[in-house]
């Protein structure tokens, strides 16, 4: 390796003259490996946007339990913390029947005069629970069902497993789709690659004449083939990332309660794996073309 | 230095190439190979710098058995040995040094060396004021003399050249031949491949004649034909 490393500069320059005379198929290359991975990329901002979408709405659920009766701020302070102790249970919050009447009046009293109708508060007591994940939502509601003060427990449980099995469903489809993509184009890169190494034979022929390794002859492609996937993949984050911002200023001026993803951590982790699978396309692009050739020579 | 036991080469296509054929030719030994085209001579330099594989019978070089080499150590072999060719087979886009100095680039030489060493062969073969033209536009003995500049560039103990006047005039053709005998002096073993009649007979060297894919004559200080 150390001495593959002293010939780095010769390697670098032989990629770079065999990209320069195959111009026109390098070119091509590029242009497939952009593509492909904007693709790719695309795939993954849409993924990534429905986790996103599914843990908002997900957080915004949670689960309540009705409570009979009157409770002393003792005993709802009991309850609240024997509630804590149930796995998964991240926040209790005791919602007192009388709080919640006026909160209820408040919110609609523009639009109907309730003390017309009914002058009792008909709500009862209630706990409302925040859970860690919205998996568990079963699980904890059937503890919480077990207190005996609890009279009712509901929660959006049959939405939350929709949600996330259209999730599941999405994540193995992309899974399928982006390994499928990949190969795709590998074999599209492969392929144009090899163009430029059939152009390149009587190179190639000397090389093996004169006796240069294997490995030495393959460097200069694997290179070329490196040099290929990084420039596409660079063109394919630029295009993803100007699209999707202008993407997400229309979004979230037209729809401002649509939970599209700002988030920075994430963009940049989507657009470093768009360029990683760019290099790792275009080396094991170069690498499989000569070695094919290689292979037949020998 | 170069030993042939009993080889012989038939093609998958069923083409007869060498038959039986026994040959030891020693250190820094001059030797022609004649004989009409399809006879064999391409074949038999061929299975010395391992391009092709004998059918049977064994081909050694420098004491290793050449057909016993794996596929990883046959570049190594090949440092061993400089081959010329009759169409030259420089690489058009490079100019005459780079085309010589690639030879000891792909075989990993330190490039402290490379310089020096390209400079040495160009000189001997008398192509330094062309080095830094391209082959095209060469003519065809400068052209040769760089192909035998980028054969000789590693200092291989042996040096194979077919039909290294193939393409070339009389007179050019005789240059070549002093060039390639001036190296063969230099403590190189050099077997040249050729049908050129006027060169071998005024030459005078070992010649080995084959026909068919046979040995048919051997013969010190030989000729073209009886």
């Amino acid at each position: 390796m150390i001495n593959y490393l002293s010939h780095l500069e010769f390697f670098i320059v032989e990629a770079f003259r065999g990209m320069r005379r195959s111009g026109i198929m390098s070119m091509v290359a590029i242009g497939i490996v952009t593509v492909s991975l904007t693709v790719f990329g695309i795939f993954l901002l849409f993924v990534a946007n429905m986790g996103n979408m599914v843990s908002d709405v997900a957080s915004r659920l949670d689960i309540v339990a009705y409570v009979e009766g009157e409770l002393t701020p003792d005993q709802a302070d009991n309850l609240k913390s024997q509630m804590l102790k149930i796995n998964g249970v991240e926040k209790v919050e005791y919602v007192n029947r009388d709080e919640a009447w006026k909160s209820f009046q408040e919110d609609f009293a523009s639009k109907l005069d309730l003390s017309e109708v009914m002058r009792e508060n008909p709500l009862p007591n209630s706990f409302a629970l925040q859970v860690r994940t919205p998996d568990i939502l079963p699980q904890v509601a059937n503890e919480v069902a077990k207190f005996t003060e609890v009279n009712e427990v509901r929660y959006s449980g049959k939405l939350i497993g929709q949600i996330q099995s259209l999730v599941s469903a999405v994540r193995i489809g992309g899974v399928v789709l982006v390994f499928l993509l990949f190969l795709a184009t590998l074999l599209i890169v492969v392929n144009t690659i090899r163009l430029t190494v059939l152009a390149r034979e009587t190179d190639i022929y000397i090389m093996q004449l004169v006796g240069a390794t294997k490995s030495f002859i393959r460097w200069p492609f694997v290179i070329e083939g490196i040099m290929i996937g990084v420039i596409g993949g660079g063109l394919g984050i630029l295009l993803l990332k100007t699209s999707y911002d202008a993407i997400i200023f229309r979004v979230s001026s037209a729809l401002p309660f649509l939970p599209v993803m700002t988030n920075g951590g994430v963009l940049t982790m989507i657009y470093i794996m768009v360029g990683l699978a760019g290099t790792l396309l275009g080396m094991l692009g170069g690498y499989l073309s000569i070695s094919r050739i290689l292979k037949e020579k020998e | 230095m170069i030993e042939l036991k009993g080889v012989s080469k038939i093609f998958t296509s069923g083409v007869e190439a060498l038959f039986e054929v026994n040959l030891h030719i020693g250190k820094e030994e001059f030797v022609f190979i004649v004989g009409p085209s399809g006879a064999g001579k391409t074949t038999l330099m061929k299975l010395l710098y391992r391009d092709e594989r004998p059918s049977s019978g064994s081909v050694i070089v420098d004491r290793v058995n050449v057909t016993d080499l794996t596929a990883e150590q046959v570049p190594y072999l090949r440092r061993n040995i400089g081959v010329v060719f009759q169409d030259y087979k420089l690489l058009p886009k490079r100019t005459v040094y780079e085309n010589v100095a690639f030879a000891l680039q792909v075989t990993g030489a330190p490039r402290s060396q490379i310089r020096r060493r390209t400079m040495q062969a160009l000189e001997l073969v008398s192509m330094l004021k062309r080095a830094s033209s391209f082959p095209e536009e060469l003519s065809g003995g400068e052209k040769q003399r760089v192909c035998i500049a980028r054969a000789i560039v590693n200092n291989p103990p042996i040096l194979l050249a077919d039909e290294p006047t193939g393409n070339l005039d009389p007179q050019t053709s005789w240059e070549i031949m002093e060039l390639l005998d001036k190296i063969n002096r230099r403590n190189t073993t050099l077997l040249v491949a050729t049908h050129n009649k006027s060169i071998v007979d005024n030459m005078k060297r070992r010649v080995v004649a084959l026909e068919g894919g046979r040995v048919i004559r051997d013969q010190q200080l030989g000729v073209y034909s009886h």
